[in-house]
């Protein structure tokens, strides 16, 4: 079970299995897809099709730019807030345990849920659809950021602080630095917050965006069409990631090289 | 009598026993006095627990005192000032920052503007010889190395006073001699106030003009031993001077007796 | 030398332990208060629509429990999660064990689970519901795909790992055959990774849950909570958003518990 030694083949295996396994992949589905009814089940071919046809439509650009749209300027913000409000959240230890219980509680609800209370507050409009990717996103920027900034080297703080330092500068110069992993694992987990946000803000508030567009084909039965949606959004998803992790390496040139 | 650079007056300090909920505390230090005339090199020696690290971090106004007080040129300090630098025995060099932004970050801090501080870090780092190394990052150096970064630091401030906090007790002992020369070297040709912490008896005499003998539980001076060893130091080989052997067995006499009293009466030291 | 008076102290007795934890959790109901009075006078200021009183709402809890709505969709709500995390544990736990050990395997398979973690529960529905149907098996289905990936990723990433002399040790003692190495000394090693994996699956699963819940409009909380939204009775809408949230909660400190029971014996 285990790869042979030998370089050479290792190296081959290993990206062809992944390229096999999908052709293989998509040729059961386009086979099983076509047998049965193909509207429902929405083989790759049919999938391409309606891909196309989406962009030619302008209707797949449209929602793409509402959606990524709506995606940046909510994460934008969360980042904005969320690190500073982190940095004071860590700054006194009873604020932070108080106030945790209630960010958690609102972190871990479904969003779902919270749609009609949007619904009653903003109604359905932009503002709503924000929001939805704002807060859940924020806190979890917040939170993460608090975590690193507590966790900061305490043997550095006293160093910057023989040097009569003030307040403001330790945070600037040690104690950000110095969580820099926690905050980009609190990017990360805000980011995947983001995206799913702005999902839920488009299938469940206005019928807008990448969303709206799964839930009108979905009502048409548009297998392929809702099909191209989702893929979309994956690829948008997993951008921002690996922008995330291009960040990641550039912050922590600084770090030793492990192993 | 000329006024002393620094002078440390009636330091106690006592830190509290957190177990279990009890009440309790440790005096570390139970009284301290001291002048330290300028230009002068001290070392503090004692066993663990005497508390010359305390000591020298009160004396940098990073732990407040119960009692007493710490001046400098005459004039009470209660905050870290632009006048004392501190040297740490884990370097405290920030792995983020590159060496030369390391050496600034105290300049930066205090607002000198960019350019001189630039200046400034390079002369210093010049000085100990790592020039060459203004943009690597800290865990690219050796540990002698790193605490030659944390020495220009402390030096580019320009400081009245050196405090040194066991610097090379965390280097291997061939590198620690080549330091404990460069050191006398630059103090010679800085003319600085150095208040040096160690544990090690042999580095205490060769580098001071006056070795302070803390005793434990709680600290007090036991004894102060004035050093008349020839200068430069490392002109000769100090440890084969007739004045040596004596002053170092007077110092250990008194550091032997004080650690086997601590075993005996079985004080957590 | 005189001995000082810095000889450890004997700690107090108990009083000081709870006397600690009653001090700790004033804060906490320090602000809870001042919160449940800032709501309550806020309250006033605004429609009952949009925030309804404490009392409103603490009234619409009690009606929805003792009508059973409340305790019925719970009821559902927990089945599906049950059902769902279940079989997600099932799949993800054979699949990682798969992915964990066989190269092939990972190269083969794990593109297609990083795809499916990357894409948002929410989206999959009405494709699931299209494709399975609007009864259990479509929500089922929901929570599985949302819980499963993290317990597939931890139970094979945990597995990769050797977990040094141990599987020698084991050998030695004549454990022979990769299954029987699996079953006593890797997936025992792997139990901690296992469980933060755990937890963070349960945290998607209920999300999967309340999404499936609520575009059906079918039962459970999600329903429930749907079904009042569109009547505009925010008072129910806030009484039934709660038990959902401890739901979420507990179940994450249940396996916080789990991980930190088993992770008792690490250093």
């Amino acid at each position: 079970m285990s790869a042979p030694a030998r370089p050479r083949p290792v190296l081959q295996l290993r990206y062809w299995l992944p390229v096999l396994s999908l052709a293989v992949f998509l040729t059961v589905w386009e086979l099983v897809g076509r047998s049965v009814d193909p509207l429902l089940f929405a083989p790759p071919t049919r999938v391409a099709a309606s891909f196309a046809e989406l962009v030619r439509s302008g209707q797949l650009p449209a929602a793409v730019a509402v959606t990524i749209n709506t995606l940046l300027i909510g994460y934008g913000l969360a980042i904005l807030v969320g690190i500073p409000f982190g940095v004071l959240l860590a700054q006194s230890r009873t604020v932070g345990t108080v106030l945790r219980p209630y960010l958690y509680g609102i972190f871990s609800t479904p969003r779902v849920v919270i749609v009609p209370l949007i619904i009653v507050w903003f109604g359905v409009g932009y503002a709503g659809r924000l929001l939805l990717v704002f807060l859940w996103s924020m806190i979890a920027i917040a939170t993460s950021t608090a975590d690193g900034v507590r966790n900061a080297r305490p043997d550095l703080v006293e160093v910057a602080r023989s040097f009569g330092v003030s307040r403001l500068q330790i945070v600037r110069h040690v104690l950000l630095p110095g969580s820099v992993p926690f905050v980009v694992s609190g990017l990360r987990i805000g980011a995947e917050r983001a995206v799913v946000g702005v999902v839920i803000g488009e299938m469940f508030l206005e019928l807008t965006g990448l969303g709206g567009l799964i839930v009108t084909e979905a009502q048409s039965f548009e297998t392929g069409a809702v099909l191209s949606a989702v893929v979309t959004i994956a690829v948008i998803g997993t951008v921002l990631i690996f922008g995330l992790d291009a960040v990641e390496r550039r912050v922590s040139r600084w770090k030793e090289r492990s192993g | 009598m000329p006024e002393s650079k620094l002078s440390v007056e009636g330091i106690r300090k006592e830190f509290p026993l957190a177990q279990g909920g009890g009440t309790g505390t440790l005096q570390v230090i139970g009284g301290i006095d001291l002048d330290v005339a300028e230009n002068e090199f001290l070392t503090i020696i004692g066993p663990s627990g005497c508390g010359k690290t305390t000591l020298l971090k009160i004396i940098a106004s990073l732990v407040a005192p119960d009692a007493g007080c710490v001046r400098v040129n005459g004039r009470v300090v209660t905050e870290p000032g632009a006048e004392r630098a501190m040297v740490f025995q884990s370097f405290g060099l920030f792995p983020w920052k590159t060496v030369l932004d390391n050496v600034r970050f105290p300049l930066v801090t205090r607002r000198v503007p960019t350019a001189e501080a630039t200046e400034r870090a390079m002369t210093y780092l010049h000085k100990v010889g790592l020039e060459r190394f203004a943009d690597s990052h800290p865990h690219q150096l050796s540990g002698g190395m790193q605490q030659r970064v944390g020495l220009a630091r402390a030096l580019a401030t320009e400081p009245d006073i050196l405090l040194m906090d066991e610097p090379f007790g965390a280097i291997d002992a061939q590198t620690r001699e080549l330091m404990q020369e460069e050191l006398m070297r630059l103090w010679q040709e800085t003319r600085k106030t150095v208040v040096f912490v160690t544990h090690d008896l042999d580095e205490a005499v060769l580098l001071a003009d006056r070795v302070l003998l803390l005793s434990p539980g709680p600290g007090r001076v036991r004894r102060i031993v004035p050093v008349e060893l020839p200068r430069p130091r490392w002109e000769y080989d100090v440890r084969a001077h007739p004045d040596f052997a004596p002053l170092r067995a007077e110092l250990w006499s008194a550091l032997r007796g004080d650690l086997l009293a601590d075993q005996q009466s079985g004080v957590a030291s | 030398m005189t001995a000082v008076a810095d000889a450890p102290v004997r700690p107090a007795r108990t009083p000081p332990h709870r006397r600690r934890s009653a001090r700790r959790a004033v804060p906490h109901l320090v602000f809870l208060a001042a919160l449940l009075v800032a709501w309550q006078l806020a309250a006033q200021l605004l429609e009952p629509i949009v925030l309804p009183s404490v009392d409103a709402v603490a009234a619409a809890f009690v009606d929805l429990v003792l009508t059973g709505e409340l305790p019925l969709a719970l009821a559902q709500s927990i089945l599906l999660l049950v059902l769902g995390l279940g079989i997600a544990s099932a799949v993800g736990l054979g699949f990682g064990i798969l992915i964990g050990r066989s190269q092939v395997a990972h190269w083969t398979l794990s593109p297609y689970f990083s795809a499916l973690f990357v894409i948002p529960t929410v989206a999959l529905v009405p494709i699931v519901l299209i494709w399975f149907g609007f009864g259990m098996t479509g929500r089922v289905i929901i929570v599985v795909l949302a819980a499963v990936v993290p317990i597939l990723l931890s139970v094979a990433s945990s597995l990769r790992d050797e977990p040094g002399e141990l599987v020698e040790v084991a050998r030695s003692f004549g454990v022979r055959g990769e299954l029987a190495l699996l079953r006593t000394v890797r997936l025992r090693a792997a139990v901690p990774v296992i469980m933060s994996g755990l937890r963070l699956a349960v945290g998607r699963a209920v999300v999967g849950m309340a999404v499936a819940e609520t575009y059906l409009r079918l039962g459970g909380i999600g329903g429930l909570i749907r079904d009042y939204g569109s009547l505009f009775q925010t008072d129910y809408v806030f009484a039934a958003i709660l038990p959902l949230s401890l739901l979420g909660v507990g179940l994450s400190a249940l396996v916080g518990v789990l991980e930190r029971h088993y992770q008792g014996w690490r250093s």
